[in-house]
């Protein structure tokens, strides 16, 4: 018997279905071996696949998120989903089987939905019950937070101590310089050896 | 601004929220976090106040949280504009309160209210923080919406 678990979010809900992996000491309600999923979006045709294709196209839908808000050009093109703004409301989503003629499936979704579907995603993504392989795209903490916030006191501990080697060595070697006098040198040869 | 659109009594929900998040430390009443709001320079009462870290922190946790709890509104808005023969009233009514609200607390003479205020420029930027909000309800909103912010 299969396991089903469901994540619902308005207009979208994701049907998870599979086995537990036994051989891992899993508990019976838990799903690692996933079968078959199902992504039903309110008056559009039903999304199915293959358990490889969940992931890609979970992070088609992240990534092009992402670029939606980050006001750079949003298009996510891959081998299985395309997905492009028609307008500032409309996302057109093309999805390509693998299969030989089968024409792609043209899907066309608002705003509400695609926050409802990235939704159902992170649900599945923070769910303890499936195992899947875990979509880390807004995870990623940009460069300016990796500088700015964390690694702040360990870049100031890391420059500091040169900065402050070199300057100290320029200084006592400058002195040297202005304590040696070149001319008074010579008049003091010239005083021992008067030839 | 965009969460205290469609809460009426935004202050008061930031506030109960706080307290319900634990944040009181950071955030003991109201005028703390009055006075963090009056960083934003387009403000009309602009003081600028450094933001501590812990500060940023806990207004990001509050405006998450927030979200969640006015998602449902946040996606009738959003579907509001994507068909507005059917259902225009939601966008109307809530462009507009956006706007009052603008005129109200925001510093008229800067370019950047200006914008705020024209209907033709101000669509795409509500709607890029209305789906900023929605797409931050899950338990890693935080750290989503943290990331979005800081690479804003």
């Amino acid at each position: 018997m299969q396991n089903k678990l469901l994540f619902h979010q308005s207009s979208v809900s994701l049907e998870i279905i599979g086995l537990p992996d036994y051989s891992n000491n899993e508990n019976d309600d838990q799903i690692s071996i996933i079968s078959q999923w199902k992504l039903t979006i309110i008056d559009k045709p039903l999304i199915e696949g293959k358990v490889e294709h969940l992931v890609p196209i979970m992070n088609a839908f992240y990534i092009y998120s992402n670029l939606l808000i980050k006001n750079e050009i949003p298009l996510y093109e891959s081998k299985l989903i395309d997905i492009k703004a028609d307008n500032l409301h409309i996302h057109n989503i093309v999805l390509k089987s693998s299969k030989p003629n089968v024409k792609p499936l043209i899907l066309k979704i608002g705003n509400s939905s695609l926050s409802d579907t990235i939704n159902c995603f992170d649900q599945l993504n923070e769910s303890p019950i499936v195992r899947i392989k875990k979509t880390g795209v807004f995870n990623i903490v940009p460069k300016k937070v990796r500088i700015g916030f964390n690694n702040k006191v360990k870049l100031f501990n890391l420059i500091m101590p040169p900065f402050i080697a070199i300057c100290s060595l320029i200084l006592f070697s400058s002195t040297f310089i202005y304590f040696y006098n070149p001319v008074e040198d010579k008049e003091k040869n010239e005083l021992i050896n008067p030839e | 601004m965009i969460l205290e659109t469609i809460d009426l009594n935004g202050i008061q929900s930031f506030y109960a929220l706080s307290n319900r998040l634990n944040l009181n430390d950071v955030l003991p009443n109201k005028v703390t976090i009055w006075k963090l709001r009056n960083n934003n320079p387009l403000r009309k009462s602009f003081v600028k106040n450094n933001i501590k870290l812990n500060e940023f922190d806990a207004l990001i946790k509050i405006t998450v949280e927030m979200s969640r709890y006015l998602y449902p509104y946040i996606r009738e808005i959003l579907k509001s504009k994507e068909d507005l023969k059917e259902n225009s009233v939601t966008w109307i009514d809530f462009n507009k309160r956006f706007i009052e609200l603008i005129k109200e607390r925001f510093n008229l003479d800067s370019m950047r209210v200006k914008k705020l205020l024209n209907q033709a420029e101000n669509d795409e930027i509500i709607i890029k923080s209305l789906l900023t909000l929605s797409l931050c309800i899950s338990n890693k909103g935080y750290q989503k919406l943290k990331n979005f912010l800081i690479d804003f």
